[in-house]
């Protein structure tokens, strides 16, 4: 059927590709951030970037239409437990009124610890996201500011979303790790190579969240002490602890997310937490990129697994 | 394929779009809960209308070009792919295909072994983290995904590829009709 030439050819053709392939992969593993092939993937980006912008901006009625027709189908179950939500809450109500007018009462005793809340002087910049990863594996997102408006590698990222409790609500998506003139790539929370050191609020159980692959809507906090007892609807922030290397650092109180489930083995020396993010990490369409780091505040460190 | 420039600008072209495509647009679309994704579907065309080594050329480009513009890492998309595109080629030029719904099959099987090999890539290389059960269903979805949408995109592959191609498979198949049976008696029998 086909002569030595054209076999020789094909096998050939394979080898090549293969043995390049697995060779750029030894290389780029091989490298630094600022090595060769980290520097063509940040050329090539900013090159293809005002093309993708135009794409992106171009195809969002699309993206649209289908993020409508998925609403519609999830709207019916939603319905259904909003309604059992209003119940529940319409009960909640009258407990938190009744809390209400006692904390008012406490609140003079406590207010020597009053709690640092979202961290101030941060320098917001908003970016619109321009290009996302395909893969669940790795998740990043490219968004259409960089270092000409203020951002730097590291800065933190946020995003908003919902949450059951509180509503519309904003929370960490993640942190740039790398940035060109005009454009920056998100490394997100739901990314395996992040880890986000993390406490509990009130209660202050501190350890690592890091994400489950595959489900956005799902975080873990691990390494949580088995001591301290971690309880459901509670909200977990960046806290502010600082790591050995001094860099790679979010600033304290930034929320993360809301306590869904805690895997409590009493053989088990750590707590397991699942948390449920408050950014919409599947939804992302602006976010911010806070450019300036509170003085004085702390930070909390990111762990590479 | 037609090894001269024309082939490389419609084949370049043909995994440019498909990556712009997917990088602006289909990662962020969700339908159903998973992910449509047109490179594969691109090469898998390429491969299926080409050939091996046009296949796996086509692969190994058009995974460079995704790592190089998602940030990924850099080889694991040109790695799968270029076995994508040679197991696709190789498929085609062993058995000839020429039914018109034969690219649903081939979509299908190019798509599962894209994500299986690509998930299989990724963990053995940098994914420590634990990994949930709807990875399953995501990958399950956009193989579904792929299949619905597999025949406009291999007829706009074919379309744009149709000029510099050595061989059209559907042109074989119109090659291989059986002889004329009705007609002037002197033509009955012989392929005219």
């Amino acid at each position: 059927m086909y002569d030595r030439k054209v076999i020789r050819r094909r096998r050939v053709a394979l080898a090549v590709f293969v043995a390049l392939s697995i060779a750029i992969l030894t290389a780029y593993f091989g490298e630094s951030g600022g090595g060769f092939f980290h520097a063509l993937q940040r050329g090539a980006q900013e090159t293809f970037a005002p093309i993708e912008s135009t794409a992106s901006r171009a195809l969002k009625p699309l993206r649209d239409f289908f993020g409508w027709a998925g609403d519609t189908i999830d709207a019916k179950d939603e319905n259904k437990e909003l309604r059992k939500e209003v119940e529940r809450l319409r009960s909640e109500l009258a407990r938190t009124q009744t809390a209400a007018r006692d904390a008012g009462q406490l609140r003079g005793l406590v207010g020597l610890h009053d709690e640092e809340g979202f961290p101030q002087g941060t320098r917001p910049v908003a970016a619109r996201v321009i290009a996302r990863s395909p893969s669940v594996w790795y998740s990043k997102i490219k968004v259409d500011k960089g270092s000409g408006d203020g951002v730097r590698v590291n800065q933190p990222v946020i995003a908003s979303g919902s949450d059951p409790e509180d509503g519309p609500v904003g929370g960490l998506a993640g942190k740039i790790t790398s940035v060109s003139g005009g454009t920056a790539e998100v490394t997100l929370i739901t990314d395996a190579s992040i880890g986000v050191g993390a406490q509990v609020m009130p209660a202050g159980a501190a350890g690592v969240v890091r994400p489950e692959v595959g489900d956005p809507r799902d975080l873990l906090l691990d390494f949580v002490e088995g001591g301290r007892r971690v309880t459901e609807n509670t909200t977990v922030v960046t806290s502010g602890f600082k790591t050995d290397e001094g860099d790679s650092l979010f600033p304290r109180g930034i929320p993360i997310g809301r306590v869904t489930q805690v895997d409590l083995d009493e053989v088990e020396i750590y707590q397991r937490v699942h948390i449920r993010p408050f950014a919409d990490l599947k939804k992302l369409d602006i976010v911010q990129v806070l450019t300036r780091r509170p003085t004085g505040a702390q930070t909390a460190g990111v762990i590479t697994p | 394929m037609i090894v001269s420039p024309g082939a490389f600008v419609r084949g370049g072209l043909l995994l440019l779009l498909a990556v712009i495509l997917q990088l602006s647009a289909l990662s962020g679309l969700s339908i159903l809960g998973g992910q449509l994704d047109v490179v594969v579907l691109a090469v898998a065309a390429l491969a299926y209308y080409a050939g091996s080594v046009s296949g796996s050329t086509a692969g190994f480009a058009a995974g460079f070009l995704l790592d190089l513009l998602s940030g990924g890492t850099m080889g694991a998309s040109s790695l799968v792919l270029t076995a994508v595109g040679y197991g696709v080629g190789r498929f085609r030029e062993l058995r000839d295909p020429s039914h018109g719904l034969l690219p649903l099959a081939v979509a299908a099987l190019a798509t599962a072994c894209w994500v299986t090999a690509y998930a299989a890539v990724s963990f053995m290389l940098d994914v420590g983290a634990s990994v949930s059960a709807l990875v399953l269903r995501d990958m399950i979805l956009t193989v579904l995904l792929n299949v619905v949408v597999a025949l406009p995109v291999f007829a706009g592959a074919r379309k744009l590829l149709r000029p510099v191609l050595a061989v059209d498979p559907y042109d074989v198949h119109r090659r291989h009709r059986a002889p004329r049976e009705a007609g002037p008696l002197g033509l009955r029998g012989l392929e005219v």
